[in-house]
């Protein structure tokens, strides 16, 4: 049984549909690729699977773990494993970065029936985090996300990842707005999470990332539904010719 | 006891003849110069009375039940039972505290005050028996009874308080003036008068506290003057805990010399009523007016800020900056006057307001008026009120946190961040500690709704 499982998805906004019947499984060990253009209901589909309320679902099911994604509130979604890499992360003034990380932390632990994590273990824990990351330690003091720059945000939201250990990441263009150096230390940290438990969604626009990234499979989503499916090669292919032969077809 | 009655259109008010009765006892009545103050400002009372509804700089705060409230003076006397410090009082680390009850000047209960270096700190009788000099200068210059009504009470009725003198370049010195409300068996009403002149170069904090015992019902209403010299710098953390049942309506009004700093930060918890007028009075260049604070209300209580920062020069700064959250049936009001003067060149003033609703109950009034007669001038201001922001919301709750712990961790986050505005570290400290403990006994009922 695949780890999680779209079936059928329909999702409007706002009385206008986005999502018009997705269908995608993905097995635990694998990462999946979403390519598409701007507006097709990529963030849609990383909102519903995380949770995010304002969208209406219509039509379909999302069973992760096998269970029904959408008995859970977001947070259950979380402590149950599920990430979402925001393409926006939200700045939050006064919430202290380290002070976040430690409850969101302590709120994973105690649903798995741990124990609380300590000062010192917590501190040691980040730092070995950041640093693999190239974040400055004073970052984690600052405000959550506040004033972080475009990159730093998205450096931020793989560290939360690193910290979650989710079962099941979706980066929504974590790609964006780094710099090469960045590109490649942001995927390293993903690269470090894969293993044969876990299963990864990129959403991105550029097949770079994909070099460090390198995907099981790649998918187009256009049109609210995907329109093609490939391996890694795919990508390539898009990046060349663009996605004008698939709105035809969607 | 009677209520006066006043003219038609006025509200009547219990400041009337029990409390002229006392005025020969009050500390001070033998001094011509202070019975003019005090008939002056009666005089003005009986004019105006207490403002009603139609007054325009108290359209959002009636004064209605204050002047129901069957007010008698409190006790001359420093023998009010009070044996200790309410808990709600914080600690400020390297503060000497100074206890006043119902508005008397405490000794048994203050730290030894009289050996402070640089500083001079009397009580408000010892100044007045002394005619003491800066006292004579500055009082009733700054806080006109004509314009505030707060201040004609409080100086038709002063019977105590402090003159605080800080000597020239002297450095921070950190005082915690403590006020504890106590009523008997009536609601007693208190009026401290307090004036605090800083040399050139000077530079102290002053810490109030405002707090009464529990289910005591009384009138606060303390007025401060202050007249801060070249380069000198003042700041005042006041924090405001009124009991339920409790009424607070202060002034405090500032004078700026060039260069001076005055560094204002209000932290309102609570009270049935609660009106604080800030003046400052930017006259000389390169004058800077940092006054902000933050409120968190619940019950029934209604927090009134009401500020007029005049730019009476070129090239002054000022800026204020307003959070608040509001939850039961609360009411918190902010009003912002800025006035710059035609000459007031290179101004930059800017204010913002923002509130937070914690559930549907509560109101927030917010009036900013900018009065700008000059043309080189920077002046932002804004407000905004809301509730807990969706997506906030959802980020938090994506990364496995329960939506009652998400949404304490940005309500908390809101208000404390507004204490990043207080420059002296202890004090911001213990002003968290005191919105965290106000979070923690209000915010599960709040988060309830
Ligand atoms: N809250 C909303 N209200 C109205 N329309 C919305 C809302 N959220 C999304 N949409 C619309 O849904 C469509 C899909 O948006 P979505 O953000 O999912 O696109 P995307 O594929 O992620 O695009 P991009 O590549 O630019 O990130 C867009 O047309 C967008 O304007
Ligand atoms: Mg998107």
């Amino acid at each position: 049984m695949a780890l999680i499982e779209i079936d059928d998805l329909h999702v409007s906004v706002a009385d206008r549909e986005i999502l018009k019947g997705v269908s995608l499984a993905i097995d635990a060990g694998t990462t999946h690729a979403i390519m598409g253009p701007n507006g097709t209901g990529k963030s849609t589909l990383s909102n519903v699977i995380a949770g995010r309320e304002g969208y209406d679902v219509t039509k379909g099911s999302i069973t992760f773990n096998g269970k029904n994604l959408f008995d859970m509130a977001a947070d259950e979604r979380a402590r149950a494993g599920i990430f979402l890499a925001f393409q926006y992360p939200v700045e939050i003034p006064g919430v202290s970065t380290s002070a976040f990380l430690k409850t969101a932390i302590n709120a994973r632990r105690r649903a798995a029936g741990e124990p609380e994590i300590d000062a010192m273990e917590f501190l040691k824990l980040v730092k070995s985090k950041t640093k693999a990351l190239g974040i400055p330690d004073d970052m984690i003091k600052r405000p959550l996300n506040v004033g972080f720059s475009g990159g730093e945000k998205k450096r931020a939201e793989v560290l939360q990842m690193s910290l979650l250990e989710p079962r099941f990441a979706v980066l929504d263009e974590t790609d964006s707005g780094l710099d090469i150096d960045a590109l490649k230390v942001v995927a390293d940290g993903v690269n470090a999470l894969r293993d044969k438990e876990r299963a990864f969604l990129v959403i991105t626009h550029y097949q770079r990332l994909l070099n460090y990234i390198v995907p099981d499979f790649v998918h187009v989503l256009s049109g609210g539904r995907i329109v093609a499916s490939g391996g890694k090669e795919l990508a390539a292919k898009l990046e060349a010719e663009g996605y004008a032969q698939f709105q035809s077809a969607a | 006891m009677t209520i006066v009655t006043a003219r038609p259109g006025l509200l009547s008010h219990p400041f009337g003849e029990r409390y002229a009765a006392r005025i020969g006892a009050l500390p001070g009545a033998p001094h011509a110069w202070v019975d003019g103050l005090r008939q002056s400002a009666r005089a003005i009372l009986g004019a105006q009375g207490l403002p009603g509804p139609k007054s325009e700089a108290w359209k959002f705060t009636s004064a209605v039940d204050l002047a129901k409230t069957p007010f008698i003076p409190a006790n001359l006397a420093d023998d009010i039972d009070v044996v200790d410090v309410p808990h709600n009082v914080p600690r400020i680390e390297g503060a000497v505290r100074i206890v006043t009850v119902n508005g008397i000047v405490r000794r048994d209960l203050s730290d030894a005050f009289d050996k402070i270096d640089g500083v001079s700190v009397l009580s408000l009788r010892e100044a007045l028996a002394a005619a003491h000099e800066t006292l004579k200068a500055v009082i009733g210059g700054l806080a006109s009874p004509g314009a505030y009504p707060m201040a004609a009470v409080n100086t038709a009725y002063m019977a105590d308080g402090f003159v605080i003198q800080v000597a020239k370049n002297v450095q921070t010195t950190r005082l915690h003036l403590i006020s504890i409300g106590a009523a008997g068996a009536e609601p007693v009403s208190f009026h401290p008068r307090s004036v605090i002149g800083v040399a050139a170069g000077g530079n102290v904090a002053l810490v109030e506290t405002h707090v009464g015992l529990p289910g005591h019902s009384y009138f606060s209403n303390p007025v401060t003057e202050a007249v801060v010299g070249q380069g000198g710098v003042l700041k005042r953390y006041v924090m405001v805990d009124e009991d339920a049942d409790a009424f607070h309506g202060s002034v405090s009004a500032v004078s700026l010399a060039a260069r001076a700093t005055y560094e204002d930060f209000r932290l309102c918890l609570g009270g049935r009523k609660v009106r604080q007028d800030i003046v400052v009075n930017l006259e000389g260049e390169g004058g800077n007016a940092q006054i902000h604070g933050a409120y968190a209300l619940a019950r029934s209580d209604h927090a009134d800020i009401s500020t007029f920062i005049d730019h009476a020069v070129p090239c002054c700064t000022s800026a204020q900056e307003f959070k608040g959250v509001v939850a039961g049936k609360s009411h918190a009001v902010f009003q912002g006057r800025i006035r710059v003067a035609k000459d007031a060149q290179k101004t930059n003033a800017t204010q913002s307001h923002k509130g937070l609703f914690l559930n549907p109950g509560p109101v927030i009034d917010c009036k900013p008026e900018l009065e700008i007669f000059a043309d080189d001038v920077q002046c932002a201001h804004g407000a905004a009120t809301g509730e807990v922001d969706e997506g906030q919301l959802f980020y938090l709750m994506s990364r496995g946190i329960d939506p009652d712990t998400a949404r304490g961790l940005l309500i908390a986050g809101f208000v404390e961040g507004a204490t990043e505005k207080i420059s002296d570290e202890p004090v911001r400290a213990a002003f968290v500690g005191a919105i965290e403990t106000w979070l923690k006994r209000r915010l599960a009922e709040a988060v309830a709704l």
